[in-house]
């Protein structure tokens, strides 16, 4: 295995609360969540493991001397695709094995008389899968719109929304940026002020 | 291309700017070296990214030295270092795409754009061709492309995903074939699909999603006005002749968000991707994280007469 001190890019002086932390950072990164229903789970699942592995070992190590340090388990996906009840077994077992197009291929052949709000969830988490956004947005809130009271599908909108309002990265125009002044608002600002003074009788820049 | 993909400047390092700069010049010479004086007008900044990527994933870097622009001999330039395979990539790509685009316009353009086309279709065709026998991977994606993008705007069923796909294969291909060919390089042996590949791949899909659908914004009031495709009439049914104001602002937030989704998969695959050479890693990153939203703001949110002046 590669050297844990490596992994978590931390020198070996560190101590172990700026472990703790660089531990926190890259678990936070790497988190399932932020990879839920990505392509790249299986790659980002592989680097969750070796940070743990990196963070059991050195506590392992230096626990000789002191004692007591758990390490938080990096927690799970907040939606996995095993709800009972389920009309899409197969279907939810070929997206967890990310097999995208068998499974759109069985969602395809549901005739649109019968696709209930399990179908339009199922075919947006497709959707999702292979990068098309706008699509699996729609889908998602089709399935809300059916079955307002699911909580699997009002999990995976909750991520949806955050991620398009910029949580993740992006841009959102709703936000002002932070440390909001900048040089041209403190200039305008003081020629206000100026102004207001002037008409008051005095002169707070005496150039202008 | 299109040149949205480009660094917030603001939040550049001087270091990390001038080596920005030396990526960029120094594409410039390879694209002169290389493919002729007419393939050096087809620099862009989203090539100097593409070199940029690859750069972090190649095992040796050659360095940067001082030199005289080429173009404007009165300035002095710093150029990375001769002979880097990502910068040779990044020249192939931006010839093989600039005469695709040529071939596109000729095919669906306005009779001005028609006679442009064909007036300097000989002189991209030789920089194009040449590329294409070096890098035939490359120029197979681009004409792939170019037919399946014909496909999908003519099929009135596609949505605004389906329009944004064949662009976004593109870059995919080009992303992961670059990487592959890095690799091939780098240990000898080729792997057809190393994680590597895929999660550049993966980055690669999401930005050609991303620049498909800023230049849809881009171009919207000018495709309204000239009744040319866009996907965005489709998708928000945009049947008048002129968009209002509040109307083009509701379009805009909405591809906004759409946007902030292919920027968190690409920061997703960023932080995955374990780079060979980090040295280009802060740069990478402003230009994922601060770079593309920056670009945003200005061509979704801000006056179109601002756009204009901006320049890196």
């Amino acid at each position: 295995m590669a050297d844990p001190y490596k992994v978590l890019g931390v020198s070996p002086s560190a101590t172990d609360e700026e472990i703790k932390t660089a531990y926190r950072e890259l678990a936070k990164k790497y988190h399932p969540d932020n990879y839920a229903d990505s392509p790249l789970a299986d790659l980002a699942g592989e680097k969750m493991k070796e940070i743990n592995e990196a963070y059991d070992q050195i506590m392992t190590e230096r626990k000789q001397g002191a004692s007591g340090y758990g390490r938080q388990t990096g927690g799970t996906s907040s939606y996995g695709y095993g709800s009972a009840g389920s009309s899409y077994a197969d279907v939810r077992s070929l997206i967890m094995t990310g097999r995208i197009a068998d499974a759109e291929q069985i969602l395809n052949g549901v005739p649109s008389a019968s696709r209930n709000a399990e179908w339009y969830f199922l075919k947006g988490m497709v959707l999702y899968k292979r990068g098309w956004m706008d699509e699996a947005t729609n889908h998602i809130s089709r399935a809300i719109q059916m079955d307002p009271g699911n909580a699997e599908y009002r999990a995976a909108m909750n991520q949806i929304s955050s991620q398009r309002n910029g949580a993740y990265g992006g841009y959102n125009p709703n936000m002002r940026p932070v440390g909001g002044c900048t040089g041209c608002d403190i200039c305008s600002n003081l020629i206000c002020a100026d102004c207001c003074c002037e008409c008051m009788g005095g002169d707070l820049i005496p150039c202008c | 291309m299109f040149g949205y993909i480009r660094p917030h400047k603001a939040e550049l390092r001087l270091r990390e700017f001038e080596e920005y700069r030396g990526i960029y010049c120094g594409l410039c010479r390879d694209l002169g070296k290389r493919y002729g004086l007419f393939a050096r007008m087809t620099l862009s900044y989203d090539c100097t990214f593409y070199a940029l990527l690859l750069l972090g994933e190649s095992l040796r870097c050659g360095g940067f030295y001082q030199g005289r622009c080429r173009v404007n001999p009165l300035k002095k330039c710093t150029y990375c270092g001769n002979e880097q395979k990502p910068v040779q990539m990044a020249a192939a790509v931006s010839v093989i795409l600039a005469y695709e685009k040529l071939l596109d316009d000729f095919q669906d353009g306005g009779l001005g754009r028609k006679t442009l086309s064909l007036l300097l279709r000989p002189l991209a065709s030789r920089g194009a061709n040449k590329a294409g026998k070096e890098y035939p991977r490359f120029m197979e994606a681009a004409q792939r492309m170019r037919q399946a993008q014909k496909e999908a705007e003519e099929d009135p069923l596609s949505g605004l995903d389906a329009c944004a796909h064949p662009t976004a294969q593109l870059l995919q291909e080009l992303f992961s074939a670059g990487q592959c060919l890095l690799e091939v390089e780098n240990s000898g042996t080729e792997v057809p699909v190393s994680p590597k590949q895929r999660i550049i791949g993966q980055l690669g899909y999401h930005l050609g999603r991303w620049v498909y659908l800023m230049d849809a914004c881009d171009d919207l009031q000018k495709d309204i006005k000239k009744k040319r495709f866009n996907p965005l009439i489709r998708r928000f049914g945009l049947t008048e002749q002129e968009i209002s104001p509040e109307k083009e602002k509701e379009v805009f937030s909405g591809v906004n968000e759409i946007l902030n989704m292919s920027i968190a998969r690409m920061s997703a695959a960023f932080e995955l991707l374990e780079h060979s050479n980090a040295e280009f890693e802060p740069i990478l990153r402003n230009i994922i994280l601060q770079g593309l939203p920056q670009m945003q703001k200005e061509i979704l949110f801000q006056k179109k007469e601002q756009k204009d002046g901006r320049s890196v």
